[in-house]
């Protein structure tokens, strides 16, 4: 008896003396949120479905519209139009499952040659004009909801500028990329620079002296990268891809610019949005958004088991040094200048196309005509959109207060404590950024709208706001956890066990040593998620569509691009209501990037 | 002032065991040394003491009192860190201030203590500056300044030199024994240095692999180590192998090292034919003219001299092929090629067990 006693004393004692008690109320907050918003409504998402699951609902998503076999349409038709040949590239419709695999697995491998060449390329070698063209390839990871993807049509689409460019140079044929292919051309225009930045990462961080060590034994070029460099920045390529697909699946912005109706986004948004019933939503839905989520996880957990395996990569560092630098040979000028550079402008154009679709009065030919500011003048006096606005600020001010509480808790308890299950923590944590927002959003709604709480002030067909706003800190609440738990990496522990030795609590040492140092890091990633929360789609247009006088910005340009036949009918004001928060997202990340840079670590070395 | 006791501490960190059974008894006002070789567990002793880790085995007791349980900021302990641990974001008045405002000083016994630390260790002047604005020499003081001013039961310092070039480490080294001496404070210093251990301890314990080896005044560690470890750790040696062959009446041990006898002593059991390790100091064998045939005079021929500073390095070939290595005065002259003899003292040869027979 005693023994167990003092088994326990033990065990609580080491608990305690990482955890005191206003540390371990904080966290018990983190986690009550992330049960609430994450893991409870992911588990009704992959629950519900099981209770009225029958076969005839299998076989039905073998059928039309989820399968369709053979496939519909045709993969590229060539059309006489007398003086010249239309090629039309388009892809068949092969039903709502199929059609969503093909497009994320095609879009994974597009952006990953493109991702893993332009960061190799880009880290490696010195030449004129490359710090420029590392800030243009992350202009198209600036979120423009909706807009940047009719930009693509614009490009590529029907008589779009490829057609007419084609056509002006008089070579008896042109191109259109319509249908399911502009969505893959459009998709890999959006997502190869999230391969980009994870693998530049990764290569920055390689051990100079693990590629010298091969070249000093014989390897180089080609040899070299296959065998040593690309092996060592997998991880980073991993994790790109990984997002790419799971981001691929669940955007909405390309199929409907491009006018597919036949994938799981549109397919799960169409059963919520504009739809008379939603309370009696179908097993079929709940099943793709289940689907959804299962496929995002198993990629997360593949990820997770390979990077681990493979930590050595970034084990021998010692000391500093500079990465890796050399000039290009002639060859390699000539895939800079001619494939790299282009590839970089041409993913940039969305983004400026959006800018220029804001301040034109017309933009039905090849080339937009007429300068002006109707667009933002129109903005001012519509109530939707001041209203939208209004609702966004609240919530991303609110989720921003929730977001520096729990982040930084969670950070701090990641990074210093030592006790069983802050492994699961962390992977609760940071995980929203890589889970599909459509099955979160579907699964706050069954949750919380379709069942027993129904009515209660959290139902979300009266109240989305609450819901939303939630959803907003544990979506967006990652960038702030990581950009405090980097800080802290660089805080040595000694710093704060000095406190501690002199007498002072966990609490008083984490408030007047701790969060001095990484002020500055929270500070910066809180900006970059309040960045985020005013951009978020998924939870915005799902709950949003329940109670549109609660519904968020994003909702409003979703009903903006959506409307009219085909679409697009508000396209202007949406691309005006976008800029706004392009530019919102140009000062953050500048201030943000301006805040790290003075980063420091300091011990007495 | 205060005594610190260990009984039996264990310490795992998953399935390795960084402490085996730590026992030592750190007597009132002492500098005691915990010395050994990096990952021997001796910093892991040095946070038991202070509370960061709890043992999952055995007791802490500081004047008596157990606090193995107790939290660090329950135990006033000052620890001086290995890198200092000085927070950049504040100065160095509000550094050393830290532990006096988290104990509820009044504002002017703050600045009475805070002065009075900063004359103590010749800072004044320095307290607006930023631990960056310091020079290595100068945050080390901030730091010991730091830990001293809150009149800590027992004072911790983790390998507080090991930053400091060689220079300024004897000297800063003198200056904690002065300060220590000046206010009689319990010290418990970590260190893998055995120079430094010698020169600052009034006991030092030896550790290896999570386990006390030899707790001991600097002179009994160097002069009578405990084991074959100990023995080589401390100093430099001429390690050789031989049997057993016997033991004569005066208590010396009788070793054949491939033909030759060498007369020994050994604080072990050992006996006739075992197998065994004969550890001669370098400083231990002296050159000789007459005492031919006497026992532990062997002839040889130098085969290397080499100058290190204090003294010269001659490397002897011995009649069986072993080569010894002696350091003699550096006024002797010697040539390699030249042959000589040397005698060494029985009481300069010991015989230990191998480490293998001894775990």
């Amino acid at each position: 008896m005693a023994m167990i006693q003092a088994k326990l004393t033990r065990v609580t004692r080491t608990l305690t003396l990482q955890l005191d008690a206003p540390l371990a109320l904080m966290l018990l907050f983190s986690l009550t949120l992330l049960a609430l918003i994450l893991v409870l409504p992911l588990s009704a998402i992959l629950l519900r479905p099981a209770a009225s699951l029958s076969m005839d609902i299998l076989e039905g998503l073998l059928g039309y519209p989820y399968v369709s076999w053979p496939p519909l349409g045709e993969w590229v038709i060539v059309a006489d139009r007398g003086e010249y040949k239309l090629v039309i590239v388009r892809f068949k419709d092969m039903g709502i499952i199929p059609n969503t695999l093909l497009i994320a697995f095609t879009v994974t491998l597009f952006s990953t040659a493109i991702g893993v060449l332009v960061a190799y390329v880009l880290a490696r070698y010195e030449f004129p004009g490359r710090s420029i063209l590392r800030i243009l390839a992350i202009i198209p990871l600036l979120y423009t909801p909706f807009v940047n993807a009719f930009v693509a049509y614009k490009l590529f689409g029907e008589e779009g500028i490829l057609y007419n460019l084609m056509l002006s140079l008089g070579l008896g044929y042109t191109v259109e990329i319509t249908y399911i292919a502009g969505v893959i051309v459009a998709q890999t225009m959006m997502f190869w620079p999230i391969v980009y930045i994870n693998t530049l990462a990764s290569l920055l961080q390689i051990d100079p002296s693990l590629e010298e060590q091969a070249e000093n034994l014989g390897a180089r070029g080609l040899r070299l990268f296959r065998s040593v460099t690309l092996p060592l920045s997998l991880p980073g390529v991993a994790a790109g891809a990984g997002l790419v697909f799971i981001f691929s699946m669940e955007d909405l912005a390309a199929p409907i610019a491009f006018k597919v109706d036949n994938v799981i986004s549109r397919t799960i948004v169409r059963a919520v949005v504009g739809a008379r019933d939603v309370e009696r939503l179908s097993v079929e839905v709940a099943l793709l958004a289940g689907i959804l989520l299962v496929l995002a996880l198993s990629w997360f957990v593949a990820i997770k088991h390979y990077v681990s395996l493979r930590h050595y990569a970034m084990l021998s560092r010692g000391g500093r040094w500079k990465p890796r630098v050399s000039k290009p040979g002639p060859l390699m000028l000539a895939l800079i200048y001619l494939a790299v550079t282009p590839i970089i402008l041409v993913s940039m154009l969305p983004q400026l196309g959006v800018v220029v679709y804001a301040f034109s009065e017309s933009w039905r030919d090849p080339l937009p005509s007429g300068f002006t500011l109707d667009h933002f003048r129109e903005l001012l006096r519509d109530s939707n959109v001041l209203n939208g606005l209004r609702n966004s600020v609240i919530y991303s001010a609110v989720a921003l207060a929730i977001i520096i509480l729990s982040s930084t808790v969670i950070a701090y308890t990641v990074s210093r404590v030592r006790v069983a299950g802050v492994g699961v923590l962390d992977v609760l944590a940071t995980s929203p950024l890589a889970l599909p927002g459509l099955s979160i959003a579907m699964g706050l709604l069954v949750l919380y709208g379709l069942g027993p709480l129904r009515g209660t002030p959290v139902d979300p067909f009266a109240n989305p706001a609450i819901l939303i706003t939630l959803a907003y800190a544990v979506r967006k609440g990652p960038f702030t956890t990581r950009a405090v738990y980097a800080g802290l990496q660089q805080v040595h522990q000694a710093l704060e066990e000095a406190g501690v030795n002199l007498g002072a609590s966990r609490s008083r040492v984490l408030l007047t040593i701790v969060l001095p140092l990484v002020g500055l890091n929270v500070i910066a990633g809180a900006i970059v998620s309040f960045v985020y929360c005013m951009t978020e789609v998924s939870t915005s247009v799902i709950l949003g569509a329940l109670n549109p006088s609660q519904a968020p910005i994003t909702y409003v340009v979703y009903e903006y691009v959506t409307a009219g036949y085909g679409g697009g009918a508000f396209i202007h004001l949406a691309a005006a209501i976008v800029t706004l928060t392009l530019a919102l997202q140009v000062a953050a990340i500048t201030i943000s990037n301006y805040i790290l840079r003075f980063r420091y670590a300091f011990l007495g070395v | 002032m205060a005594e610190v006791r260990l009984e039996n501490v264990s310490k795992y960190f998953g399935k390795f065991k960084a402490l085996d059974r730590v026992s030592f008894h750190v007597v009132k006002g002492e500098i005691f040394t915990l010395l050994g070789p990096s990952g021997c567990g001796k910093s892991t002793t040095l946070r038991v003491i202070a509370g960061f880790e709890i043992p999952e085995e055995g007791r802490v007791y500081i004047d008596g009192v157990d606090v193995t349980f107790k939290k660090p900021y329950e135990r006033n302990t000052a620890m001086v860190f290995q890198n200092y641990a000085l927070w950049p974001h504040m100065t160095v008045f509000d550094n050393i201030a830290y532990g006096l405002k988290v104990r509820g000083y009044s504002r002017e016994e703050i600045k009475r203590r805070v002065s009075w630390a900063l004359e103590l260790l010749g800072l004044k002047g320095l307290e607006d500056r930023y631990p960056l604005q310091l020079s290595g020499g100068q945050q080390q003081r901030v730091a010991l300044a730091r830990a001293i001013v809150v009149e800590p039961k027992v004072l911790l310092l983790d390998e507080p030199l090991s930053n400091l070039d060689a220079k300024l480490r004897v000297r800063v080294r003198e200056e904690i024994v002065s300060i220590q001496r000046k206010l009689g404070i319990t010290t418990i210093y970590v260190t893998h240095d055995q120079e430094e251990a010698m020169s600052i301890s009034d006991r030092i314990a030896v550790m290896d692999r999570g386990r006390i080896i030899q707790v001991g005044t600097p002179w009994e560690v160097y002069n009578n180590p405990a084991n074959l470890f100990i023995a080589t750790f401390m100093g430099r040696s001429n390690v050789l192998e031989g049997v057993v062959v016997g033991r004569e009446s005066n208590g010396l041990y009788v070793v054949d090292v491939r033909g030759l006898k060498f007369y020994g002593l050994s604080r072990e059991e050992v006996e006739r034919g075992d197998k065994v390790k004969v550890v001669v100091r370098n400083e231990a064998p002296e050159i000789v003219e007459d005492m031919e045939n006497a026992p532990n005079v062997f002839q040889g021929e130098v085969v290397r001299v080499s100058l290190i500073g204090f003294a010269t390095q001659v490397r002897v070939k011995l009649a069986n092929g072993e080569t010894l290595t002696l350091y003699v005065k550096n006024k002797i002259h010697i040539g390699e090629g030249e042959k000589l003899r040397i005698y060494i003292n029985p009481e300069d040869v010991k015989i230990y067990k191998s480490l293998e027979d001894v775990d």
